[in-house]
This record gives structure tokens, C-alpha cells and sequence, in this order.
């Protein structure tokens, strides 16, 4: 059966940057009401089955009420946790069942979480976080048509690799093996000045160091902005971009919006364009965290060492208007005329 | 953020403080030691404790049926607190409050509440006060899943909105109002959207983190005490009991109980705080100790205590009683 995958995120859009910054309040509702049109998509272009993760708020539930479909919709029967591990578990067992394509909701965060479970089988993120560089302002109707052309196989050249960071812990190999990448991030990787992960998100420019993005576009919003407004799109799309970032006014000072309503002067003492491959060294006297994706993830002991590297090979991802465009060219949604009654 | 060595011992003496409190009345209960009903904290130190260590004894909190935690965690005396539910006259309200009355206004605990959704209102109230006398005292209004529904919570967020209180609400989501899901009960269940209809910023946060609702509760209490108004903070958290001692708890299953178990909060503060080497394994025993310590002398000190006098029950109320002329007692006109 050709199926697709829904992970809709409950947890995004509210975490504590609509204190600190001016983010927007994501209304669960609001995902209720997205899933549902992203079912009708995928229902109009001949998906067969679609499961959807379980969650506290019961978006999946919620979007089924009263909303009548043909094809065969139900709610995962998995292992909870309660937490952000959910997302995780609910793509590795779409995943490992058949699931030809995922369709996310919530931010750049959340994809990083089903991320690491999506192996080859294609995203389409639709974004309801803070900070949205990898998932898309889309309308989920189109979402739904274009993820359901990809996985009944009508548009199979509209889906890419994105890049992501791998994060190489090497105490954390044991046994003298190769050290194992520990965890990835999708846009950026930054060493923020701070003790605890707490409340996750970063908002205090002077506390920035270490920075790297897989992505520099002008226009984008967090800390891959920074590397936007210095760069100006001068790089190659394969690259990745990494900053040096110190307190104090030396060094070139980058204008960027690194939060909702965030407009911050940092100061990049150096940088360098990656290719794929390439790693970062961090290393720091001071303790800090490494944030993924603008979530703080993993304490760093001060003097220990940890390795960022560009990897070209990510997830896989549908650009939705690629998908629509091409089915469009091969006259998908041109239907024959309906007989006359008489 | 930075937190100092104090700080973080006094946030895990006063989660371990309540976690052996309400573990101990969990025992004493079961026992028929205790009179009256009792609503446990256990599982949820965090949410109190993260929220205290922003406030000092000039603020304000309004709590709830489950209020040992708040008690505890804004410093009121565990002896006297333990003597209050034991119905003693040496306890904090002299023994006629019991567990769902605990008030100390001296630090700040200006009482658990009974009534469900009953603190909104009154932590408005307080919040005025501070407004009208031009003070930076702020006002911490908790309440739980169940008391999101209520009409006084509303009117509450109103209120504060309107007239830009330092009021922080906090709500202790712990899955369950009484024995029902949100799922059933709570229409447009997200509560933290829902509160941003009043004009407010809301945030969820994971209350099973001391150190993310410390922050995110430090930066509600600055906006406050600047003047910006109040502040919703949606905490996600869970309580290990049943809704009340004696609930048999068949209304949701083991295993989410485990999960939610495996994220203790006393657990999780040890093992950042000990990885980091920021309090050592004898600093984190020797509060253990000297929490088990104090939880027995407050059970020795109600046990020894006396009841209250008879002659006590018609004091402290607002009016004395008898008080002649006044409804009801007056005589009926001619």
C-alpha cells in the first residue's frame, strides 16, 4: 500500500523565545487544522494509507473527527515517551514499515529529531516553530498533493538531499573504535556560552561562539542569517559556512535577525566556506553547549573537544512546487471532460 | 544563566525536601495517621522549585489543594507545616487549616486553596497591591490543568492582562484534573495558546526541569518586576500519586507512568550537576541525610504536639464570633 507518515509536533511553536523575543504562540489547533488538509491532499492524488503519531494534545485525533476520507487513516500503535523521542521512535517505525515519504510539523528542531530516523525516505517539512529555515512556509493542501505525488511515484525528481552537521563526540567511542557521529543538525551548529541546556533555546547574542550552517541564504531567519548578511549568497549551494564569533567590537560586526524580533550586532572574527567533508574543531576553556539547530543539546566540558562536520548526504527532502509543477507538466490534473447526462 | 553554589544546593534540598514531606505523609496516610484529605506533590518539585528561586519573601504565591510543595518551597517551617496537617495546634494555621489551608503570609504564602481555580483571582488581588503601591513585588498564581477550565481562571487572566499585573501564571499541567485527561476536558486543549488570547506572552515548558522552568520563570519575574504585566507559563509535568491518598489510580497505565518516572527531576538535576562537577556526591548525600532528619523531627514534633482548644475554633476568622448585631445574628426588625 502506498503510505505516508504524519508527525505533527505538539511541543512546537512554545517554547520560551515568546518570552525572551517575540516569537508567535503555534495553536495546536491550528495543526489539527493543517493535518486535515494535508489528508485531503494526499487522498486526492491516490495514497493509500497514511498513520500518524500519537501525541498528548491528539492532533491526529482531533484532524479525523468529523472529516470524511476513503483511504485508510489511523493512529500509530507505538512506545511513548512523552517527549521529543516520540518524533524519533514514530519516523524509525514509519520508516522500518514502508512509509514512502514523512510529512513534519513544527520547526527546525523537530525535523532534526525525525531526521535522524527518516534514512532515505523523503520529508516534507511544513513549518509551525520559531525558527523556520528548514521546513517550509507552505499551505498544506499543497503539501499534501505534493507528497502524495511523490510517493505514488509521479514526482519522484522533485526530492533532494539536504545537508546536515554531523556532531562527532570523541569521548564518547569506546573501545578505541571510530568515533560514531552522535547526533546531526540541519541548518546550524553553535557553541553558545552557557552552562545548562534548561529551557533549550538561545537568544543572548553576546554568548554566540563557535558557529556552522549548512546554509547561508540571504533572508533566512536564526543564526544562518548571520552568515547571509556576511556573505550576501557569495558561496556555493554544496557549502557550508563557518563563523568565529567573539564578545567585544573587534572583528567584522553582522547585523542579523538570530531570533524572532532579534535584530543583533555579533562580531565574526573569522570564517571559512566548507565543502562537504570538512570538520570544525571546538574546543573551549569555558563550559558550554552545543545547540542544534537553535536548541541547546549537549553540555561541553570545558577543554574537551568535540568535531562538526559538513555532511552533503542528509535527509532526503520534496520541494513541493517542483513536485506540483511536474505532475502539472505531465497533465496530472487535467481530468477528461464529464459525459453529458443525456 | 548563571546559578551559584547556593542556589543550587538550596534547589535540591528543597526538592528532596519535598519529595521525603510528601513521601512520608503518602506512609502516614495510608496509616490513619493523617485527618482529612491530602493532594501529593511528588513528581512535580521541580515546577515550585524552579519558581521559588526567583522570588524572595516580599513576593507573593497562590497555590492550590496541592500546595505542600509551594509551602515548602517558599520557606515555610516543615515542622509547623507537618504539625498543620496533622490537625495540630502548634501548626502553621494552629491545626484548623489542614493540608489544603497552609497560608504564612510573613513569607509570602498567601495560602493553598481548596477551591479549584480559587488562587486566580486572589493573586490579582495581590498584584494590584503591589501595582497601586508602586513595589516591584511580583505574584505567582498557581493552578492546575483542571483549574484552566474555571471561570475565576479567566477572569483572572482578564484582569491581570487589562490592568498589566505582575502576575505570573503558572500552570501545573499534570495530566490529570482529578482522574480526567485534558483530552476530555479541556476544549482547545492547548492551555498555553489559550492563554495568549489575553493578551499575554505563554510559554510551555518541560516541568521536569528545575533548570528550564528557573529560567524561563527569571525572565517572567524581570518583565514583572519592570512593569511589563504578567506572564503564562504552561509547565508539563506529572504528579507519582493518585489525584488524592487513597485514588487507586486506574485511569492511566504503568508504563506511562515509568516513562514519566524516568525523567525524575530529582534524578536529572543530579546527574547534570554531578557530570559538571558543580556539587559533589557528599554535598548532594549530605542534604539526603539531612532532609530524612528534619522530615522525622516534623513527624515527632505533630505527633508530641497538642490538639487545638475547643475554645479556638471561633478565632481567627475575619469576624469574631459572636459578634452581636451582625447578619445572621442581629435581631430581625420590628
Amino acid at each position: 500500500m502506498i503510505t505516508v507518515g504524519i508527525i505533527a509536533n505538539p511541543a512546537s511553536g512554545k517554547d520560551i523565545r515568546r518570552l525572551v523575543a517575540h516569537g508567535s504562540v503555534f495553536d495546536n489547533d491550528e495543526k489539527v487544522s493543517i493535518v486535515r488538509r494535508v489528508l485531503l491532499g494526499l487522498e486526492a492524488v491516490g495514497v493509500e494509507r497514511v498513520w500518524i503519531m500519537p501525541d498528548s494534545f491528539g492532533i491526529g485525533l482531533k484532524a479525523l473527527h468529523t472529516l470524511k476520507l476513503e483511504i485508510d487513516v489511523s493512529i500509530l500503535d507505538m512506545r511513548r515517551t512523552f517527549s521529543q523521542e516520540d518524533s524519533r521512535l514514530a519516523a524509525q517505525q514509519m520508516v522500518d514499515n514502508g512509509a514512502r515519504c514523512l510529512v513534519t510539523l513544527g520547526g527546525d528542531g523537530t525535523n532534526r529529531i525525525v531526521a535522524k530516523a527518516s534514512r532515505d525516505v523523503p520529508l516534507m517539512p511544513i513549518s509551525t516553530g520559531t525558527n523556520n529555515v528548514f521546513p517550509n512556509m507552505i499551505e498544506a493542501s499543497i503539501a499534501g498533493l505534493a507528497v502524495g505525488l511523490v510517493a505514488c511515484g509521479y514526482a519522484g525528481e522533485a526530492v533532494h538531499h539536504a545537508p546536515q552537521i554531523d556532531v562527532i563526540q570523541p569521548e564518547a567511542s569506546q573501545d578505541g573504535r571510530q568515533p560514531e557521529v552522535s547526533d546531526i543538525a540541519l541548518v546550524d551548529a553553535a557553541v553558545y556560552a552557557e552552562r545548562f541546556i534548561a529551557s533549550r533555546a538561545i537568544w543572548d547574542a553576546s554568548k554566540i561562539r563557535d558557529v556552522v550552517l549548512t546554509r547561508a541564504e540571504p533572508g533566512n531567519i536564526g543564526l544562518s542569517s548571520i552568515g547571509g548578511h556576511l556573505l550576501g549568497g557569495d558561496y556555493q549551494p554544496d557549502q557550508g559556512v563557518y563563523l568565529k564569533v567573539e564578545p567585544g567590537n573587534h572583528g567584522t560586526r553582522v547585523v542579523a535577525p538570530i531570533g524572532p524580533g532579534l535584530i543583533r550586532a555579533v562580531n565574526v572574527t573569522d570564517h571559512r566556506l566548507l565543502s562537504p567533508g570538512d570538520e570544525v574543531i571546538i574546543n573551549h576553556a569555558e563550559p558550554c553547549v552545543l545547540a542544534l539547530d537553535g536548541e541547546r543539546e549537549i553540555q561541553i566540558k570545558p577543554g574537551s573537544t568535540l568535531r562538526l562536520r559538513l555532511n552533503a548526504n542528509g535527509p532526503q527532502v520534496i520541494d513541493a512546487h517542483k513536485a506540483i509543477e511536474l505532475a502539472a507538466k505531465a497533465g496530472f490534473f487535467i481530468q477528461p471532460p464529464e459525459k453529458d447526462e443525456d | 544563566m548563571d546559578i551559584n553554589h547556593d542556589k543550587l544546593l538550596w534547589m535540591y534540598k528543597t526538592m528532596r525536601s519535598i519529595r521525603a514531606f510528601e513521601d512520608q505523609l503518602h506512609t502516614d496516610f495510608a496509616a490513619g495517621k493523617i485527618p482529612g484529605f491530602v493532594h501529593l506533590y511528588a513528581g512535580e518539585e521541580a515546577v515550585a522549585t524552579g519558581v521559588c528561586a526567583n522570588l524572595t519573601d516580599r513576593d507573593y504565591i497562590t497555590s492550590t489543594h496541592r500546595g505542600h510543595g509551594h509551602c515548602i518551597a517558599k520557606g515555610v517551617d516543615i515542622k509547623e507545616m507537618m504539625a498543620e496537617i496533622h490537625g495540630k495546634a502548634t501548626g502553621a494555621c494552629k491545626g484548623k487549616g489542614g493540608s489544603m489551608h497552609i497560608a504564612d503570609v510573613n513569607k509570602g504564602m498567601l495560602g493553598a486553596n481548596g477551591i479549584v481555580g480559587g488562587g486566580p483571582p486572589l493573586a490579582c488581588g495581590a498584584g494590584l497591591t503591589a501595582k497601586l503601591k508602586g513595589t516591584d513585588q511580583v505574584t505567582v498564581c498557581f493552578f492546575g490543568d483542571g483549574a484552566s477550565n474555571q471561570g475565576t481562571t479567566m477572569e483572572g487572566l482578564n484582569l491581570a492582562g487589562v490592568w498589566k499585573l505582575p502576575v505570573i501564571f503558572v500552570c501545573e499541567n499534570n495530566g490529570y484534573a482529578e482522574t480526567t485527561s485534558p483530552q476530555y476536558s479541556v476544549s482547545g486543549q492547548d492551555i498555553a495558546a489559550r492563554a495568549r488570547g489575553f493578551g499575554m506572552p505563554s510559554v510551555a515548558i518541560d516541568g521536569l526541569d528545575v533548570l528550564a522552568i528557573h529560567e524561563a520563570v527569571r525572565e517572567a519575574v524581570s518583565r514583572a518586576r519592570r512593569g511589563d504585566g504578567p506572564t503564562f507559563i504552561e509547565a508539563q509535568t506529572y504528579r507519582y500519586y493518585g489525584h488524592f491518598e487513597g485514588d487507586t489510580v486506574k485511569y492511566r497505565d504503568k508504563d506511562e507512568e515509568e516513562q514519566y518516572r524516568s525523567r525524575d527531576c530529582l534524578l536529572r538535576f543530579r546527574g547534570v550537576v554531578l557530570e559538571h562537577g558543580l556539587l559533589t556526591q557528599a554535598e548532594l548525600d549530605a542534604i539526603d541525610a539531612d532532609v530524612k532528619k528534619t522530615i522525622a523531627e516534623a513527624v515527632a514534633f505533630a505527633d508530641s504536639s497538642p490538639l487545638p482548644d475547643t475554645k479556638e475554633i471561633l478565632t481567627d476568622v475575619y469576624v469574631s464570633f459572636p459578634e452581636k448585631e451582625m447578619w445572621p445574628f442581629q435581631a430581625a426588625p420590628a
